[in-house]
């Protein structure tokens, strides 16, 4: 198929629009992929301009990079999430969510202000803001617990109320054990207080998030989770941050105290 | 860490203490599948179990349908508050159906 060679063929491809400059940027996925850029600028520019979240479904396969690309107006920028299934599980036919349904609701997250796409810059600043009151390592499963304890008793401590305690930890969890299962088995989880949040700062060095993991690893494995465990934390969360590349893959957890 | 405690019968039950996550998640799959063999119901007992995740409710919902393929049924009861949130959350009923529940669901 001779317009198939023309995608970059990422699962999901964030780029960012300057409308000062008129430039587009990578934030997520191959900086190097071949896209069409103008096109995608002036999606952008007219997104912009009306101030309104727009979906593009792709039907030709050299129109956009993805099959689908949504265009969300952010004030001063407009981000451009191309999300890219190649058709494979959109949809299992029994619990699990397909992948175009994971892919839809990181989409609809940006698009509410729930989750936010972090450049290199973004990320210094946001994990380094408010005080640290509790850092540890995540090595091994059996860490897991001792992760949730540790936070439990340091929110204790600070007298943070039952509810948000607990979907503090749950979302906690949930990204420790993605750092086990994704992101290369080892990493750091961090909690830090800011004036008006708790933030849970989550770091691997793995080879960044692909989300085909999220649903492959998911076919009759014991450790599946049907893909839920990133739709607990955007929906427990205030805000929820993500910075992710061939370094590895930060995701700060927000909730407003 | 989770703990099981098995009373046999011919729907025997197993009694589940402690968290449910990636670290045990195996544990429980196993004595489930253990115990499930030559029986035709099995009930589950989640009175004491302190935390769930997606990893553990996942596996929660894929043995419940599996084993409802092979003919067993295995029922849930007592779910802890922990558990009950995240359920409700993951739209645990809906998933498996409420003849996956021995308690009938909240606020009936």
């Amino acid at each position: 198929m001779p317009g198939r060679s023309r995608k970059p063929h990422q699962t999901l491809l964030v780029l960012r629009y300057d409308p000062g400059s008129g430039k587009l940027r990578v934030v997520v996925g191959n900086r190097r992929a071949r896209l069409p850029r103008a096109k995608l600028a002036e999606l952008a520019a007219a997104a912009l301009s009306d101030n309104a979240f727009v979906c593009h479904t792709a039907t030709d396969d050299a129109d956009l990079p993805g099959d689908q690309v949504c265009l969300i107006p952010r004030g001063d920028h407009c981000e451009v999430l191309s999300t890219y299934t190649d058709g494979r599980h959109r949809h299992y036919g029994d619990h699990r969510r397909g992948l175009v349904e994971i892919l839809n609701d990181i989409a609809a997250a940006v698009a509410r202000g729930g989750l936010h796409f972090l450049d290199d810059v973004q990320l210094a600043q946001t994990t380094n803001a408010g005080e640290e009151i509790l850092a540890c390592s995540i090595d091994d499963s059996g860490s897991l617990a001792g992760a949730r304890e540790a936070v439990d008793m340091v929110l204790k401590r600070r007298r943070v109320q039952a509810q948000t305690r607990s979907r503090m930890i749950l979302c906690v969890s949930e990204a420790t054990t993605n750092i086990l299962l994704h992101g290369g088995g080892t990493g750091t989880m961090s909690l830090r207080l800011l004036d008006d949040r708790l933030r849970a700062i989550v770091a691997d060095r793995g080879p960044g998030l692909d989300f085909l993991d999220w649903t492959e690893a998911g076919a009759g494995h014991a450790r599946a989770s049907m893909g839920y465990g990133y739709k607990l934390i955007l929906d427990n969360l205030d805000e929820v941050y993500l910075h992710t590349g061939t370094e590895g893959t930060t995701l700060i957890l927000d909730h407003t105290i | 860490m989770l703990h099981t405690r098995v009373e046999p019968g011919d729907k025997p039950i197993i009694y589940l203490k402690g968290d449910i996550d990636l670290d045990s998640a195996e544990t429980f799959r196993w004595v489930v599948g253990d115990i499930t063999r030559g029986v035709t119901e099995v009930i589950v007992d989640f009175a004491e179990v302190t935390f769930i995740d997606s990893s553990g409710t996942g596996l929660v919902v894929r043995m419940t349908l599996d084993l409802r393929s092979r003919g067993v049924k295995l029922r849930l009861r007592s779910i802890s508050p922990p558990v009950a949130d995240v359920f409700a959350m993951l739209k645990v009923r809906q998933l498996i159906g409420d003849e996956a529940f021995v308690d009938p669901p909240a606020g009936e």
